[in-house]
């Protein structure tokens, strides 16, 4: 095949095919396109201001470090004026983090940023190494998933940052828009494709510059500006919520490539026609800002989990249905009409805040500070672990295979 | 006092032998029917409620011929038959039935024709209309210019052409799979409520069982279309002042198919499904495809989780104002739905930006090279 | 690797093969590999990436999961080829007959960070 010249220049070889809209370009190119259309999405949402502080939520992922990348590029091109720092969690796992923080802090020499890494230790008095020898190595994800949640906000509260921005990209929000159908979730099908979040610890924000941008063209800009990224194991579950979505995105980019962009746009638009009652505590439905989402942490974990969550939530669906079947088998011969007013009961959803850290949450208590004071009062059991498991898509199953592996080696 | 000696006792009646498993259950032919055929009047019971001066409402039953379809019929008919044979006969509505022959054939189908034939013999109360697809050019008068104006170039009509020339050559320009069956149905849609509204009918009922309106609702979103399916999916009212209603929402296909199985009566009717042979590689599949595939697969382990897919977006409210901007091809919102601050459209380059037509249909257009 | 000589009597390709973005833990924790196939294919015609995919599962992939890799018979959706630095979409993908010298690229992005 005889090369083909690039769409935009017309002179060098095009090494790229665009996945939203079929365009070939070179490679210099491409790097432009992609930081362009990043700059559009910060100018378009308005997303910072001169002079803010801003903390990139990094892993050493392929995600985290294209963002850091792209925002000194930009920041640099268009004069934002950002003071940009890298905010690393460090869960406390002897041998876990070693190579991904290493990757952090090339990374961070690379870009000339600074780099604060914070420890589950100083973020909540407990490491995790300490957690799995309180409680054991069974339901500590639970733990590591709650804190994981928290921790950049809390890790960016210290340091007096009050903006976070994270590695999200398209097929991520694509991900999340199919998987709160799957398991039939308004209150954040109509928030997880904000770019903005609110977080609830005191005034942090959280936001996902790159919502708009392909994986593919993500792996793609690293490839093509040679960035130093880690990757750990492909662990994801199709057996779990996002595991199922995300193996339908994959085989949707196959058929049509701009699908992922196209399920983020639905995703915008349904966010706009979730019924307000479902959005309690005055956020406006569909607005920018919106409460935070599950999606987690520096992106390592990234919402994969443990799987077996689309099981019981189909158990639990099936237990209804029997008790529903039993019901209206004895109104029977009456109750023509009562189905119809069924239809449409919404669950509720009510924000609030922690009564103790301030963070976004729909208890009195969160669940960090309820895990907290679990293992403060010895007493690991808590009866909040029986309700995790709908919230808490991420937690790792990575993280417990790699744990196990450590202490192996180092017994 | 039960006389028999059953093997496996119906779980209902406990008279008969079980002859079939649902939804954790065993159950005999006839208390099968009669559980899945109460699914579906709980929901059409809402046009038995008489009001004062109300007319009877007029309702139009798009039939495929396929499973779902024509159980619905079998439904509707059984009710309805027991309603005349009552004292006080209370039908409540007033049922047509529409049979478009499918897109993809053009000449009459023997397959088709039997099946046409059959289905008017076996229900000898009920009206019956059969057009073909390419008829949505006479229901719906202003396609003719639509199309040309959504083509653009690609195909140049001229008054002389025949509407099914018209079809042929509309249909040839689009290039994927996925884009095909995105523009088949949509003018399907238009063409059954093109025909509905000549008629005087309030409302569609739709016989989309909960399997297709699980894989309709994720593919109307990795389609873009995600604003429509506040009634693509969902009971309430249509772009175009006709009502949608879709009964059979609470059964599966597969339900379905367990239905016809102890029905005898129907397997005359239906035209089977071609079903999507496993061997065809997931990217030669239309998008439609693969989510049928998808839910019906899952479905088998997650039934209820897949359930959770139309009950969520039947949850959506419409929000329709009467100054928004609506595709003229499917009726679609044309750019963001209100509140929405997405930047993907302004983000898309050029081509799906100040558009008339929705992003969903511009994702589908012939020059469209995805 | 006996394997890379078979049809030996014709001449053979000398290719560089590399595993990024997590695929390498596929292949030994192995980056970069020297691979050489034969010239011709058993059919009589040059070879191609339909030829070097199972070459690959049967010669340097070390882990079990051969799922991870290929599904349906080609590269598993979320794994970029490239050849030669270029979208293999570029080249005509699977069909692509290789040149010696070629660098072939299978980067994942389907590996967590």
């Amino acid at each position: 095949m005889a090369p083909t010249a690039c769409f935009n220049c017309k002179e060098a070889r095009a090494v790229i095919i665009r996945p939203k809209n079929r365009h070939k370009l070179c490679r210099a190119c491409f790097l432009v396109v992609f930081e362009t259309e990043v700059h559009e999405t910060i100018i378009g949402t308005n997303l910072f201001y001169p002079g803010e502080r801003v903390a990139i939520g990094a892993s050493g992922g392929k995600d985290s470090t294209v963002l850091a990348a792209v925002l000194k590029t930009l920041n640099e091109r268009y004069g934002y004026g950002l003071d940009l720092c890298l905010l690393s969690i460090d869960e406390g796992i002897r041998g876990y983090r070693d190579d991904s923080l290493e990757t952090v802090k090339r990374n961070a020499v690379q870009y000339d940023m600074p780099l604060e890494i914070l420890g589950y230790g100083e973020l909540y008095g407990w490491t995790m190494d300490q957690v799995v020898a309180q409680i054991g190595k069974k339901g500590n994800c639970t733990y590591c998933g709650v804190f994981r949640r928290q921790a950049l906000d809390r890790g960016a509260a210290k340091l007096g940052i009050k903006h976070v921005v994270t590695g999200h990209n398209a097929d991520d929000v694509a991900e999340t828009v199919m998987m709160n159908l799957l398991r039939a979730d308004l209150p954040r099908l109509s928030r997880g494709t904000s770019i903005v979040t609110e977080s609830g610890a005191s005034d942090i924000k959280r936001s996902k510059p790159l919502k708009y941008a392909y994986e593919k063209e993500i792996v793609l800009y690293a490839h093509h500006r040679q960035l130093d990224y880690f990757s750990t194991e492909c662990i994801y579950s199709p057996e779990a919520f996002r595991g199922s979505a995300r193996t339908l995105i994959k085989d949707l980019e196959k058929i049509r490539p701009s699908s992922i962009l196209d399920i983020v746009k639905s995703g915008e638009d349904m966010a706009a026609l979730v019924p307000q009652e479902v959005n309690q505590g005055g956020r406006k439905c569909g607005s920018t800002v919106a409460a935070e989402d599950d999606v987690g942490g520096c992106g390592s974990q990234n919402g994969r989990t443990s799987g077996g969550e689309m099981a019981a939530m189909e158990k639990e669906l099936a237990e209804n249905e029997s008790a529903e079947s039993r019901e209206t088998e004895i109104r029977l011969p009456k109750g023509q009409s009562l189905n119809v007013s069924q239809q449409k009961v919404i669950k509720k959803q009510t924000l609030g805040h922690c009564e103790r850290c301030g963070y976004l949450s729909s208890q009195r208590i969160c669940k960090a500070c309820n895990l907290l004071d679990g293992l403060n009062r010895n007493r690991p059991k808590t009866a909040i672990e029986v309700s995790v498991g709908m919230e808490d898509e991420e937690s790792s199953s990575t993280l417990m295979r790699q744990m196990e592996r450590t202490q192996l080696t180092n017994s | 006092m039960p006389a028999k000696e059953l093997v496996r006792p119906c779980m209902d009646c406990k008279d008969a032998e079980a002859i079939l498993d649902t939804r954790k259950r065993q159950l005999c032919g006839n208390c099968f029917k009669r559980f899945a055929g109460h699914k579906v009047l709980m929901r059409m019971s809402k046009y038995k409620m008489k009001k004062a001066n109300r007319k009877t409402p007029k309702l139009l039953l798009p039939l495929s011929l396929g499973v779902s379809s024509t159980v619905l019929l079998h439904m509707i008919n059984d009710d309805i038959e027991r309603q005349l044979a009552k004292t006080f006969v209370n039908v409540g509505f007033e049922l047509n039935i529409l049979v478009v022959d499918p897109s993809t054939i053009l000449a009459p189908d023997a397959k088709y024709d039997q099946a046409y034939e059959a289905v008017t013999k076996a229900f000898p109360k009920l009206t019956f209309t059969r057009l073909p697809f390419h008829s949505v050019f006479e229901y719906v008068p202003d396609m003719k210019e639509i199309i040309q104006e959504y083509a653009g170039s690609k195909i140049t009509d001229d008054e002389s052409r025949s509407n099914e020339d018209r079809l042929t050559a509309f249909r040839a320009v689009i290039s994927t799979a996925t884009s095909k069956a995105d523009l088949d149905s949509v003018l399907l849609t238009r063409l059954v409520v093109g025909y509905a509204k000549g008629l005087g009918c309030e409302t569609v009922i739709w016989g989309d069982s909960d399997t297709r309106l699980a894989a309709k609702t994720l593919a109307g979103v990795a389609k873009g279309r995600g604003a429509s399916l506040t009634w693509s999916v969902s009971d309430g009212m249509s772009p175009w002042g006709v009502a949608f209603d879709f009964p059979l929402r609470d059964l599966s296909k597969p339900e379905l198919e367990q239905f016809k199985s102890v029905c005898d009566d129907l397997s005359e009717i239906i035209v089977p499904d071609e079903p999507i042979s496993d061997n065809v590689l997931t990217k030669n599949l239309s998008i439609d495809e693969l989510m049928m595939r998808y839910v019906r697969t899952q479905g088998e382990k997650y039934r209820g989780v897949m359930a959770n897919v139309s009950r969520t977006a039947n949850k959506l409210e419409s929000t329709t104002a009467s100054d928004d901007a609506l595709c003229p091809l499917c009726g679609g919102h044309v750019g963001n739905v209100k509140g929405n601050s997405g930047v993907t459209v302004a983000n898309q380059s050029s081509d799906n930006y100040s558009s008339k037509f929705c992003y969903g249909c511009m994702r589908s257009r012939p020059e469209a090279t995805c | 690797m006996s394997d890379g000589t078979k049809g030996a009597a014709g001449p053979s390709i000398p290719i560089t093969v590399e595993f990024t973005g997590g695929l390498e833990l596929l292949f030994g924790n192995e980056r970069k590999h020297k691979v050489s196939l034969p010239a011709c294919m058993d059919d009589g015609n040059p070879t191609n990436i339909a030829y070097l995919l199972p070459y690959l599962v049967d010669n340097l992939m070390q882990d079990q999961r051969k799922e991870m890799f290929i599904m349906e018979g080609n590269v598993r959706p979320g794994i970029l080829v490239l050849i030669n630095d270029a979208d293999w979409e570029l080249e005509g993908e699977e069909t692509y007959e290789l040149q010696p010298g070629d660098n072939i690229v299978f980067v994942s992005t389907l590996h967590g960070g």
